[in-house]
């Protein structure tokens, strides 16, 4: 374990691995679940952020990376706390999220409202979520072009 | 010229010539392309993204952000906010993941760029001449009854409870499905982009088109513009050969962003990448109490100009995907949950702000526009009237509380306290804003040291160079701005067919 994050984490490589996971770490903590909705840990995030890492933009990625890392690191700020995020218990994590997305420092604030985006990309294609507001499942993104 | 009417991708390096080249197939450069070959030019459009047909369009937000828009929507304007540009990256440009909303251009613009620039003597009637074939060509017509939706009839209640003049959209849209996926693309093909009407044409006409063709610089001889070269590229990124192709005129069309970035990597200067503007937007979820399910319906069905001129806003209904709008719900961890399930009963407005702020357009290390832009004090006043007004129409509409998205006023403010809107923040940091209407960059006017070109397109200084998309167009609109941006164009190949 590296500060929480298994070093089975997904691919690719242990180093990216541990990545991607604090980036899961981050978004099943801003997208959980509740009440009939699934959370974003239950819509597939884990293949999900290794489709994002392959076919994303570097300034998008590093975006997310960015945000992620100061989710982790920041608990100390939100409440006082001298840990990973990766290590406070639910309902001390829920409040790290509420206070982190709504701080002052806008920089800040950007940085995981990108990550919420991004795991609400996620989470909004999951048919069960979507089942939840009557809506019908999406078909496959086809990916094509005309050649 | 090649063979073939469509080349996708070229492994080797590839040569052509051409009558015309056109580069870009969005409104602009499609708009000219067809107008040109219809006249009998030969006409090479070079496209830097992907032809996507119907079965090749995406369903999710993610598929859009991947497949249809340019850089991942992740191109923000340098300034106090960094609030995203959308623009798309695909054969037909923004066209293809727009709302379809055509407006004809009112005559006060004319009036305000004969003044302010000192182009316009008859513009304005060969514009409008133009219009009305670009009306009957892309089958224009209103919002049909049953593709309406509850959100948009939500907007047209609230509108007459408040007295605001109002109106069903008019659309590039035959026999809209009212699926609310507009800016997916139109699997349904229902709406008229210029990927399914004007470039088959060009291609029916002799013309050829080039995608994943990204130009990297225009050539010049002894001072004249003679072609273009760049590098083929797929969507996955992968290189292909190089490509030059050569042609007496060019024609710049890659929109208000990167046209001016490709002229300036080409080593114009001048008022070129001077007179960026834009009409900034931001949205309103109104919450009511019984379920509205935004996503049935047209995309964007209504509209209210009654704030063009005072304060200067043009209100929509914009319904968005679950998974793009699901993030601008307020909250984060389990408060957002509690917001998020309330999303069949929200409706997304929105306001666009016909700002007056000016910024520039920059060739970034990469290639890539860099965009220099923030709204002054007068538009951030105009930006936050806009939050409001967009609010009290959702309290008209019956809404029982609003989620504005600025930071600093709640998340969620009850019908009866949503006048603290009106002392909302002048922070651009504080608003979710977007830019989607971008003008300018290479903007035209009679005075060579103020303006790139002129209103025939002709960029001053170079022969056989002309722009002919949202770059040339030297003031906002408050209007949707599809409409002139494709007449406009026309009006620059009646000036090329002219010289020919
Ligand atoms: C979400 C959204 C909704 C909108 N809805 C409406 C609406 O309903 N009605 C309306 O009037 N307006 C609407 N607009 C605005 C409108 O679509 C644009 O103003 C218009 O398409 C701009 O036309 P253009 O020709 O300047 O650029 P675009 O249509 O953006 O076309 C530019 C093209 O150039 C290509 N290109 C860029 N660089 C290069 C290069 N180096 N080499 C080759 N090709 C290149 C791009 O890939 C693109 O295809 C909307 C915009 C957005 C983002
Ligand atoms: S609302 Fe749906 S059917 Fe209508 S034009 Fe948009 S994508 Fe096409």
């Amino acid at each position: 374990m590296l500060w929480g994050v298994p070093r089975d984490a997904p691919l690719p490589g242990r180093r990216g691995g541990r990545v991607n996971a604090l980036i899961r770490h981050t978004m099943c903590a801003l997208i959980p679940s509740g009440g009939a909705l699934p959370g974003v840990a239950e819509c597939g995030v884990d293949a999900w952020i290794v489709r994002f890492r392959a076919e994303t933009s570097v300034m998008m990625w590093i975006g997310v990376v960015a945000g992620s890392v100061l989710f982790v690191l920041t608990p100390v700020w939100t409440l006082g706390l001298p840990v990973p995020s990766l290590w406070l218990g639910p309902e001390r994590l829920d409040a790290h999220a509420s206070r982190l997305g709504a701080s002052s420092i806008y920089p800040l604030r950007q940085l995981v409202l990108l990550v919420k985006m991004m795991a609400c990309l996620c989470w909004g294609v999951d048919p069960r979520v979507r089942a939840v507001f009557a809506l019908a499942p999406y078909p496959p993104d086809p990916g094509t072009w005309r050649s | 010229m090649a063979l073939v009417s469509h080349l996708a991708f070229s492994e080797t390096d590839v040569e052509a010539d051409a009558d015309v080249i056109v580069v870009g197939s969005g409104a602009g450069g499609a708009s000219i392309a067809v107008h040109l070959a219809r006249a009998g030019v030969r006409v090479l459009v070079i496209e830097a993204g992907a032809w996507r047909a119907g079965s090749d369009l995406p369903s999710s937000a993610y598929g859009s952000m991947r497949d249809l828009l340019d850089n991942w929507a992740s191109n923000l304007t340098m300034g106090r906010a960094g609030w995203p540009i959308v623009q798309a990256r695909t054969v037909g440009g923004t066209t293809v993941i727009n709302s379809a909303i055509c407006v004809r251009t009112p005559a006060d613009v004319f009036a305000r760029w004969q003044a302010e620039t000192g182009v316009g003597g008859g513009l304005a009637d060969r514009v409008w001449a133009h219009q009305d074939a670009l009306e009957r060509e892309l089958s224009v017509q209103e919002v049909p009854a049953g593709a309406f939706g509850r959100s948009n009839t939500l907007a047209t209640e609230a509108a007459t409870a408040l007295g605001w003049h109002d109106h069903a959209m008019r659309r590039y849209v035959a026999g809209c499905a009212g699926s609310g996926q507009c800016i997916q693309g139109c699997r349904a093909l229902r709406k008229q982009s210029v990927d399914v009407v004007f470039l088959p044409e060009v291609r029916a006409r002799s013309g050829v088109v080039w995608s994943n063709a990204p130009v990297d610089r225009v050539v010049f001889e002894r001072g004249r513009a003679v072609g273009v070269r760049g590098r083929f590229r797929d969507p996955t990124g992968r290189r292909g050969g190089r490509f030059v192709a050569r042609a007496p005129r060019v024609v710049v069309a890659a929109s208000a962003t990167h046209g001016p970035a490709l002229l300036r990597r080409s080593g114009l200067r001048g008022a070129v990448g001077t007179g960026f503007r834009a009409h900034p937007g931001s949205g309103v979820i109104g919450l009511y109490d019984d379920p509205v399910d935004m996503n049935t319906g047209a995309t964007q069905g209504w509209a209210s100009m009654v704030m063009r001129d005072t304060p200067g806003l043009k209100l929509e209904t914009l319904a968005l995907p679950l998974d793009m709008l699901a993030s601008r719900f307020p909250g984060f961890g389990a408060a957002w949950v509690r917001q998020i399930a309330q999303y069949r009963y929200a409706a997304h407005w929105v306001h666009a702000v016909r700002a007056e702020s000016v910024g520039r357009v920059w060739s970034g290390p990469f290639g890539q526009p860099v965009v220099w832009y923030g709204l002054d004090k007068a538009d951030m006043v105009r930006m936050r009237d806009g939050v409001y007004a967009v609010a009290r129409l959702h309290v008209a509409a019956g809404a029982r509380a609003v989620m504005p998205g600025v930071a600093g006023v709640p998340g969620v403010i009850d019908r009866d306290s949503v006048g603290i809107l009106a002392d909302g923040p002048l922070d651009p940091r504080a608003y979710t804003g977007i830019l989607s209407h971008l003008f300018g960059g290479a903007p035209m006017g009679a005075d060579p040291r103020a303006s790139a070109c002129g209103e025939d397109g002709a960029v001053h200084g170079v022969e056989g160079l002309f722009v002919a998309d949202a770059s040339m167009i030297p003031s906002n609109l408050g209007v949707n701005p599809q409409h002139t941006i494709m007449a406009l164009a026309r009006c620059v190949g009646d000036g090329i067919l002219a010289r020919a």
